[in-house]
C-alpha cells in the first residue's frame, strides 16, 4: 500500500517493547513489540482472549504491565496513571461503551474537554469571566468540531442512555476526540453496528486520521476484517498474548500463520462481505 | 443545559443565551417572585416561630446541599457530615471567644464573619482528612470511614477536649453582642433568618456554578463511571477529595451559622443521628440535585413541626405523646424514608420536575 510506503519514514510515535502482563499465572501479554507511526492507523486483530483490550488498557494505563516499557514520543510513560497520559494526548473509547448515561450527550463531549479547561476552582464557583468564557470558547469547539464532524446535531440535547446503540459508539468516539488526542485507542468502535452505521464510523475514522485539522493517530483493535484490510495502513496479529505478524493488510492476509490461527484453516473470512 | 422550553419561534442565537440560567421571562419573573418570598415574604408577613422554622429549614439545607454534593453528585456516600458541621460550628465560636480580636474588627462587626470563613476553611481540610481513604476504598467502606469522622470528632475530640477549653466544661455560650455582622447584632428571629437566607442563596449559587463547570462534570463522571473519567484525563483522587473539602466548607458555614441562631453550643447539637437526618433529607428531596436538598429540607422541618402541632392538643389525653415526642420524630423519619423509596424513589425534585414539564407541555401530553 502506496500510504504505508508514504509512513515509512516518519517517527514512532508510540513503541511498545517487550510488554508483559499477567493476571495470576495467566500470560495476557507475553512480550509484545508494537511500534505506532505517526498518522498511521495501525490495526491490532486477533481471535478473542488474544490479548488486544489488555494491549489498549496498558497503553492507556488502567493495566500496569508487570515488564516491558511503553514508550510515547520516546519518552516512558509506564508510571503514569491513566489521567496523566490523557493529558499527554492518548485517548480512547472502550469496547463496551462507557458514556455517562444519564447525562445529555453535549455534556458527555463537555467532559472530553475538562484537560483543556483550565479555571480553578474559586472562578469556578461564581462563575467568573474566565471559566465563562472558557465554557463558550468550549461549547463552540464541540458544536463546530465534533458535532459537525459526527453529524449529531440533532442529538445533542438527548440523554445518553436513551440513545440507540449505534449513535452511543458515535457519541463515545466524539468524546474521545474531544481531547484533541494526538493517539486515539479505538477499542471495537464497529461492534453491533448495522452495515449503514458501520460504514459512516469508517469514514469518521478515516476523516479523523486523515484530514489536516485532525491528523490523528489510531490504533484500531477490530472484528470486521473487511474495514480492517481497508482502512489500516498497518495490522498486528495478537494470539494467546504473542505477536504473529505485523505488517501491511496485504503481508497480513497472505501470511500462513495468521491463517492458521486467527482467521482458519480454510480461506480468509471476512465478515458481513 | 438548555432543558428550558423555549416560546414557539423563540431561539437561542449565541452558545452563552444557551447556556445561561433564567433562559425566559417567564423563569426570571418566577425566580424574582421566589427571592421576593424568601428575603421579604417570609421575614416581613409571618410570626416568630414561622420565621424559626424557616431558619431551620435553611440549617437544614446548607448541610443537605454538602450532602447533595458528596452522594448525589460525586457518589461518595457519606454518614458523617455533622461532624464536619460541628467543627465549624467549634471554630467559629472558639474564634468569637478566644481569638484577641483588635477593637476595630469588633467595632466593625468582622469577627464574626471572619470566623465563618475561617470555619469553611477548617471543616474543609478536616472533611478532606477523613475523605483520604476515598483514593482507595469505595462504598461500604467508605461510609465506615465517614462513619467513624463522626465519632472520631465529636464524641472523641470535640466532647473530650475542645469543650474543655475555656474552663467552662460541657457546653459554649456566646455572651450577646458577639455575633455581630458589620453594624448589625444577630439577635432576633428576624436578623438570623436574614443571615441564614444569604447564607444559603450564597451556597447554592456556588454548588449550581460549580456544577455546570469543570469541577462539577468532573464529580458525576465519578459518581457514573470512574474508569471512563480518568481515561479522559480527570485526576479521581484530586476531585474526590475537592468533592469532600467543598462539601465540608459548606457544612463548616451551616456549623458557623448555626451558633448565631442558638448562641450556644454543645456536641449534643450534632449527634450521629444528624448525619443520618441529612442523607434522608436527600432521599426524600431527590438524590442528585439542588432542589432536592433544599425540598426536602423544607419538607423535613415542616412536617416535624405540622407532627407536633398535631400531637399537643392530643397530649392532654395522652401526656406521654409530648414527652416522648423525640421518638415520635424519629419513627416519622424512618416512615417517610420507607414511604420515598417504595412510592417515589426520585423523590420531591422529580415530581417537581414532572409538574414543570406538564405545564410547558400543556395542553398537549407530550
Amino acid at each position: 500500500m502506496s500510504q504505508a510506503q508514504a509512513l515509512e519514514g516518519q517517527d514512532t510515535l508510540l513503541e511498545l517493547e517487550n510488554v508483559h502482563m499477567y493476571f495470576g499465572k495467566v500470560a495476557a501479554l507475553a512480550g509484545v513489540d508494537l511500534q505506532v507511526r505517526k498518522g498511521e492507523i495501525h490495526s491490532i486483530i486477533g481471535p478473542n482472549g488474544a490479548g488486544k483490550t489488555v494491549m489498549m488498557n496498558c497503553i492507556n494505563g488502567l493495566y500496569a504491565p508487570q515488564k516491558g516499557s511503553i514508550r510515547y514520543k520516546g519518552e516512558t510513560i509506564n508510571p503514569l496513571k491513566p489521567h496523566l497520559r490523557a493529558q499527554l494526548g492518548i485517548s480512547r473509547t472502550f469496547q463496551k461503551i462507557e458514556l455517562f448515561g444519564g447525562m445529555s450527550v453535549l455534556d458527555n463531549i463537555r467532559l472530553g474537554r475538562h484537560i483543556n479547561l483550565k479555571s480553578g476552582i474559586f472562578s469556578g464557583s461564581f462563575y467568573l469571566g474566565k471559566t465563562k468564557r472558557e465554557e463558550i470558547a468550549a461549547r463552540k469547539f464541540i458544536e463546530e468540531e465534533i458535532i459537525d464532524l459526527l453529524e449529531i446535531e440533532s442529538i445533542r440535547d438527548k440523554t445518553v442512555h436513551m440513545l440507540p446503540y449505534g449513535l452511543q459508539k458515535r457519541v463515545e468516539l466524539g468524546r474521545a476526540l474531544a481531547l484533541e488526542p494526538e493517539l486515539l485507542l479505538l477499542d471495537e468502535p464497529l461492534a453491533g453496528l448495522n452495515l449503514e452505521e458501520v460504514e459512516d464510523m469508517a469514514r469518521f475514522i478515516l476523516d479523523i486520521n486523515e484530514e489536516e485539522r485532525w491528523k490523528v493517530t489510531c490504533i484500531l483493535v477490530e472484528h470486521d476484517m473487511g474495514v480492517v484490510m481497508d482502512i489500516s495502513s498497518r495490522v498486528f496479529v495478537l494470539n494467546f498474548g504473542n505477536r504473529i505478524t505485523d505488517g501491511s493488510p496485504e503481508e497480513v492476509q497472505s501470511n500462513p500463520e495468521v491463517i492458521k490461527a486467527y482467521l482458519g484453516e480454510e480461506d480468509l473470512y471476512a465478515t458481513r462481505r | 443545559m438548555s432543558h428550558v422550553w423555549l416560546p414557539c419561534g423563540d431561539y437561542h442565537q449565541t452558545y452563552e443565551e444557551d447556556q445561561g440560567w433564567w433562559q425566559t421571562t417567564f423563569i426570571k419573573t418566577k425566580m424574582v417572585l421566589l427571592l421576593l418570598v424568601v428575603f421579604v415574604g417570609i421575614p416581613q408577613f409571618l410570626d416568630d416561630y414561622w420565621i424559626s422554622v424557616g431558619t431551620m429549614v435553611g440549617y437544614t439545607a446548607m448541610g443537605a446541599l454538602g450532602v447533595q454534593l458528596l452522594i448525589g453528585y460525586a457518589g461518595l456516600i457519606t454518614l458523617g457530615h455533622a461532624a464536619f458541621i460541628a467543627v465549624g460550628a467549634y471554630t467559629s465560636t472558639l474564634m468569637v471567644l478566644q481569638v484577641p480580636w483588635p477593637q476595630f474588627m469588633i467595632d466593625w462587626g468582622l469577627a464574626y464573619p471572619v470566623s465563618i470563613l475561617a470555619a469553611a476553611v477548617t471543616a474543609g481540610i478536616w472533611s478532606v482528612l477523613f475523605g483520604l481513604p476515598s483514593a482507595k476504598v469505595k462504598g461500604f467502606y467508605l461510609i465506615l470511614t465517614t462513619m467513624a469522622a463522626q465519632f472520631i470528632t465529636v464524641d472523641f475530640i470535640l466532647t473530650q477536649y475542645v469543650s474543655q477549653i475555656g474552663g467552662r466544661g460541657q457546653a459554649f455560650s456566646l455572651p450577646p453582642g458577639t455575633i455581630k455582622i458589620g453594624p448589625w447584632i444577630i439577635d432576633t428571629e428576624t436578623e438570623v433568618y436574614y443571615t441564614m437566607a444569604v447564607l444559603i442563596t450564597l451556597m447554592v449559587i456556588v454548588l449550581a456554578n460549580l456544577l455546570r463547570s469543570k469541577a462539577g462534570r468532573a464529580w458525576v463522571a465519578i459518581r457514573d463511571n470512574d474508569i471512563a473519567a480518568e481515561a479522559l484525563g480527570i485526576n479521581i483522587v484530586w476531585y474526590k477529595l475537592l468533592a469532600f473539602f467543598v462539601a465540608g466548607a459548606m457544612a463548616g458555614v451551616a456549623g458557623a451559622f448555626w451558633v448565631s441562631n442558638t448562641a450556644a453550643l454543645s456536641p449534643e447539637h450534632f449527634p450521629w443521628f444528624w448525619s443520618l437526618w441529612l442523607v434522608g433529607v436527600i432521599l426524600i428531596g431527590g438524590v442528585g440535585s439542588i432542589h432536592g436538598a433544599v425540598f426536602g429540607s423544607i419538607f423535613m422541618v415542616v412536617v416535624m413541626e405540622l407532627l407536633q402541632m398535631a400531637v399537643i392538643p392530643l397530649s392532654i389525653y395522652y401526656p406521654k405523646l409530648l414527652m416522648d415526642f423525640a421518638f415520635i420524630k424519629d419513627m416519622a423519619f424512618g416512615l417517610a424514608i420507607c414511604a420515598f423509596l417504595i412510592y417515589e424513589p426520585n423523590g420531591l425534585a422529580y415530581r417537581w420536575w414532572q409538574i414543570k414539564n406538564y405545564f410547558n407541555l400543556w395542553p398537549f401530553s407530550y
